[in-house]
């Protein structure tokens, strides 16, 4: 019998877990939307209904934590090269844009971060992936 | 760093993803190992040479 792989086995049950926690994501969201909608509750209750979907988003947490544990080390690599890349992005169009802010230019969302983090993140890891390639 | 992995990998008629497997790390590893621009870890470093029953300064030089 083929031994298993022990990175390939962790990119596998990594992939399952966001997979189901992605699932959960959009079940609690749409399940606090609906309750919203028909209770319009007000106080403490309306703010857990809007919170509800953070807890399958904080459960991506550990699951990162064990995929980067079990993980090789070049994907360790990966991961934390494109990483800090992306969080001195971030950080650069934060102060960047807060200095803008300053100057006049609309509040945007707290999303934008995310979005933004994300987003470099993404890109960061294709780079540095190409990096050590070729 | 330089390493003779590919030339190790191919005498033995090895594919990379039959490489990865081996030294319990995904094929993607085995093709920046090989392009020379990634450094192993220092234990990867020696289950490779285990593996090649070479030595670490035998695969691996510095450029």
């Amino acid at each position: 019998m083929k031994p298993v792989n022990p990175t390939q086995a962790a990119g596998r049950r990594y992939v399952v877990q966001m997979g189901l926690l992605i699932a959960a994501y959009v079940a609690v969201l749409y399940g606090s939307i609906a309750t919203v909608n028909a209770l319009h509750p007000v106080g403490a209750l309306r703010y857990l209904l809007y919170l509800a979907p953070v807890v399958p988003v904080a459960l991506v947490l550990p699951t990162i934590v064990r995929y980067f544990r079990a993980t090789d080390d070049y994907e360790r690599r990966l991961i934390t090269e494109s990483l800090a890349i992306a969080a001195a992005v971030t950080a650069l169009l934060a102060v960047t844009y807060g200095f803008l802010e300053t100057a006049g230019l609309p509040r945007p969302s707290a999303w934008i971060t995310w979005f933004v983090l994300m987003g470099s993140w993404a890109v960061a890891r294709f780079v540095v992936a190409r990096h050590y390639q070729q | 760093m330089k390493n003779r992995l590919k030339v190790l990998r191919a005498e033995r008629d090895w594919s990379q993803a039959e490489l990865a497997d081996q030294l319990g790390v995904a094929r993607q590893t085995v093709i920046a190992l090989e392009a020379g621009k990634y450094a192993p870890s220092l234990p990867l470093a020696f289950k490779i040479g285990k593996l090649f029953s070479r030595t670490v300064e035998e695969i691996f030089t510095p450029d």
